[in-house]
């Protein structure tokens, strides 16, 4: 299945290069290493570099926010054409939406997923078990069938184990997770949701957080980034999977999707129409305060 | 927690109303708890997460947002973004650890002084068994 | 040459705990129980707690002598009197079992920030109160390049102490005063064995000379190099000769009518895009690509040239932590062949 989707994926890269509908093609690559990495395409005999296999898990709307500007001014924003998972393309709505990115400047290479792999291993992400998406919700051009995959249902446990635990023992767990941060913002700058000029934890006037990598500037920056996501956060994991630190940043917008989907009934990048929750309100809503 | 631990409560109280309200408390000579220090916001919709994460850093060990009831906005919509803002900030500080009885959003119309009073009164109250909260702040070697 | 087993060197640990701060590669549990380790370079209780085996750590100790925060003083004003409190650092540390690479990355900041003036007091102190125990890697390990970069995976020429691991244990070879004085209480056999040599082999990774980059700076490949970068601080963060700082003042009141000063230092990134921001809001590296590139400028050509020091040490953690696959060798593979052949091209036009 892979194989034929490497395949239609080269075919359709070279056909939009040659044709000059788009100026890059971005998906993914091989190292050298052998490891599953972001590629671009700018040349059409390139375009057999392009590999999909159950490790792409990079969400490549992120490099989207490189490109919403003409290269030189006065000129026109290139087109480009970018290869997404259903995940990904829920993050592209939500950066649509945001009037982040202008449709006409983006050719979406959807792409059939059957999920993604826990680095190293065979096994699907948890994410991936429970996705019941396995075709983009829009694309331009739509590359593989849709596998016959049966999801899991969301039972959130991940989060619940947390929330039986007490405020203590919650606290006492990300004192220890938030510790060993090490402001490298890798998770920030893998976010396709993150694309603030400047960000809050780097604001200098006023100075939220300030410089120093201790405790209070790590749980700051963590616990303000993850609401800065509320109804936004696709559950891409890219921040989790950026991380060297290996911090469980799903953890933090999970539980907010879970509350996000409780009080609002809103899944975030889902539908183009809906606005996202803390965007809107309702007059008479009764919500628990 | 020691009966006389006084916890130190900030209070983010919009212009129009909650601020009016405490203003009305003191004019009536109603007694409130001292624990609560005061800012002055346009309005309930101003208070940044942000504002809030941050008073619990600097060393607050409850934080109230206070606006106009539902509807009364000054600029129309604030408090019902505010609403929305809060009702999600509550759970979601509760699962970083700080308990979401800490935290408090209530609305207090400029003619409430009697209201503001008992709503800083009851948070104190609530505030006071939890302890002083020192939790992801700076441990210095 | 010494002999002496797990156990004696265990035992010497913990008596050394009493009266320094030891830090060895510690396993860190990750994410409550979900099972994933870190393993970092941690002061240490036990010798029980300490990781023998093991290839490499994930963050360089480079924070054991830069730290990633520190204050540098403190200023106190109450009413007229005012009192500045500068305490250079004083603990003696002991780091166990630091890789040749990491030491050899040691070297390049003395000389980026001790032999150069004005020298850093601070990173200066810290080198002075501690002793390097290094322990040398019997062969390369994946993503490493020491090798191509002048190093050696039993290179012991930046440590105090050096340890080789044989059969039956471990060879000491006291390499300066200050590791034999520390070796003191270590239970060991003398031996005329011989140090153990490494296995050099390792990639091929050709480097190109200071003075020739200077003639690359504006290919294109610098842009689609940069393509991928997600412009994060991950790679000059877990590096060991990455040493930008930042510094800023704390205030806050103390007391009545008092004022207390904090003067902070912490790690600063050049790939972060405020890093070269100057007043009035330019930026002369306004792209990922001018940081990238200016990145391994900074590594390959202006460290050598100012200092003498390629600010490279091959240990790969750069490579190992990229979320998105830069790969510093595959790099100066490019650059060569790019060298290569616009050297050729300039040859065709004479």
């Amino acid at each position: 299945m892979s194989e034929s989707i490497q395949t239609a994926l080269r075919t359709r890269a070279r056909e939009l290069l040659e044709l000059g509908e788009v100026s890059c093609v971005i998906g993914y690559e091989r190292s050298p290493r052998g490891r599953v990495r972001p590629a671009f395409i700018y040349e059409p005999a390139d375009a057999d570099r392009l590999v999909w296999d159950n490790t792409c898990h990079h969400n490549l709307m992120v490099y989207l926010h490189d490109r919403k500007t003409p290269p030189r001014r006065g000129e026109e924003v290139p087109r480009v054409a970018v290869v997404a998972k259903p995940c990904d393309v829920r993050a592209l709505n939500v950066l649509l939406h945001e009037g982040q990115i202008a449709r006409e400047k983006v050719f979406v290479i959807g792409v059939a997923c059957a999920g993604m792999c826990e680095e190293g291993t065979e096994e699907l992400q948890a994410r991936c078990r429970r996705c019941r998406e396995r075709v983009p919700i829009f694309y331009d051009a739509l590359v593989g069938e849709p596998p016959k995959v049966t999801a899991v249902d969301e039972d959130w446990a991940d989060v619940v184990e947390l929330e039986g635990m007490s405020a203590a023992e919650r606290l006492a767990f990300w004192t220890r997770e938030f510790d060993r941060c090490i402001r490298c913002y890798a998770c920030r700058q893998a976010c396709p949701g993150c694309y603030c000029f400047e960000c809050m934890a780097e604001q200098v006037d006023p100075l939220w957080v300030g410089i120093a990598i201790e405790l209070p500037e790590k749980a700051f920056f963590h616990v303000m980034r993850a609401y800065h996501l509320a109804g936004r956060c696709v559950e891409c994991n890219a921040c989790e999977l950026a991380c060297p630190m290996h911090i469980p940043l799903s953890l933090l917008n999970r539980k907010i999707a879970k509350e996000v989907e409780a009080l609002f009934g809103y899944r975030a990048g889902g539908d183009p129409q809906t606005p996202p929750p803390l965007a809107t309100f309702r007059k008479d809503e009764e919500l628990p305060l | 927690m020691s009966d006389n631990f006084e916890p130190r409560i900030v209070g983010f109280l919009c212009n129009w109303c909650s601020y009016a309200g405490a203003d009305m408390t003191g004019t009536s000579r109603i007694p409130y708890p001292p624990n609560i220090r005061i800012i002055r916001v346009p309005c309930s919709g101003r208070v940044d997460p942000l504002f809030v994460l941050k008073a619990f850093q600097e060393g607050a060990d409850g934080v109230m947002v206070l606006g106009c009831h539902p509807g009364d906005c000054h600029y129309s919509e604030g408090n019902y973004h505010a609403r929305r803002r809060y009702a999600l900030m509550h759970r979601f500080l509760d699962f970083v650890g700080i308990e979401a009885d800490r935290l408090c959003i209530d609305w207090v119309s400029a003619a409430e002084g009697h209201r503001f009073a008992q709503v800083v009164a009851q948070f104190t109250a609530q505030v006071q068994p939890l302890g002083p909260w020192n939790g992801l702040q700076r441990r210095r070697r | 040459m010494k002999l002496t087993s797990r156990e004696q060197l265990a035992a010497w640990l913990d008596a050394l705990m009493e009266r320094a701060t030891v830090i060895a590669p510690r396993q860190v549990e990750c994410g409550g129980g979900s099972g994933t380790h870190l393993l970092l370079y941690q002061p240490v209780a036990s010798s029980a707690e300490v990781v023998f085996d093991f290839q490499r750590t994930a963050m360089s100790p480079k924070g054991y002598f830069l730290p990633s925060t520190e204050v540098l003083f403190e200023i106190e004003k109450r009413s007229n009197e005012v009192t500045l409190d500068e305490a250079l650092p004083q603990d003696e540390q002991v780091l166990f079992a630091i890789r040749p690479c990491d030491a050899r990355g040691l070297r390049v900041l003395d000389a980026l920030l001790v032999e150069h003036e004005p020298a850093d007091a601070y990173y200066a102190q810290r080198r002075r109160n501690t002793t390097l125990v290094g322990l040398a890697c019997p062969h390369l390990w994946p993503e490493c390049f020491c090798t191509a970069i002048g190093g050696a995976p039993d290179d012991s020429a930046d440590v105090d102490i050096m340890l080789y691991e044989v059969d039956g244990g471990y060879l000491v070879s006291e390499i300066t005063e200050k590791g034999t004085a520390l070796l003191a209480g270590l239970n060991a056999e003398e031996t005329d064995q011989p140090a153990p040599v490494s296995d050099r082999s390792g990639p091929s990774v050709p480097v190109l000379a200071p003075e020739a980059w200077p003639a690359l700076f504006n290919e294109l490949y610098w842009a689609r190099l940069s393509d991928r970068c997600l412009s994060c601080h991950a790679c000059t963060y877990v590096c060991p000769t990455c040493r930008c700082f930042d510094v800023r003042d704390y205030t806050r009141a103390a007391g009545p009518n008092g004022i207390h000063i904090e003067r902070l230092r912490s790690w600063d990134s050049c790939m972060a895009a405020a890093y070269r921001r100057i007043a009035g809001g330019h930026n002369p590296r306004p792209s990922k690509m001018h940081r990238l590139r200016n990145r391994y400028y900074c590594k390959f050509n202006y460290c050598p040239q100012d200092f003498g020091a390629v600010a490279c040490v091959g240990c790969g953690r750069c490579i190992a932590v990229c979320p998105v696959g830069i790969d510093i060798t595959e790099m100066l593979g490019e650059v060569a062949a790019l060298a290569a052949t616009l050297e050729e091209r300039g040859k065709g036009k004479g």
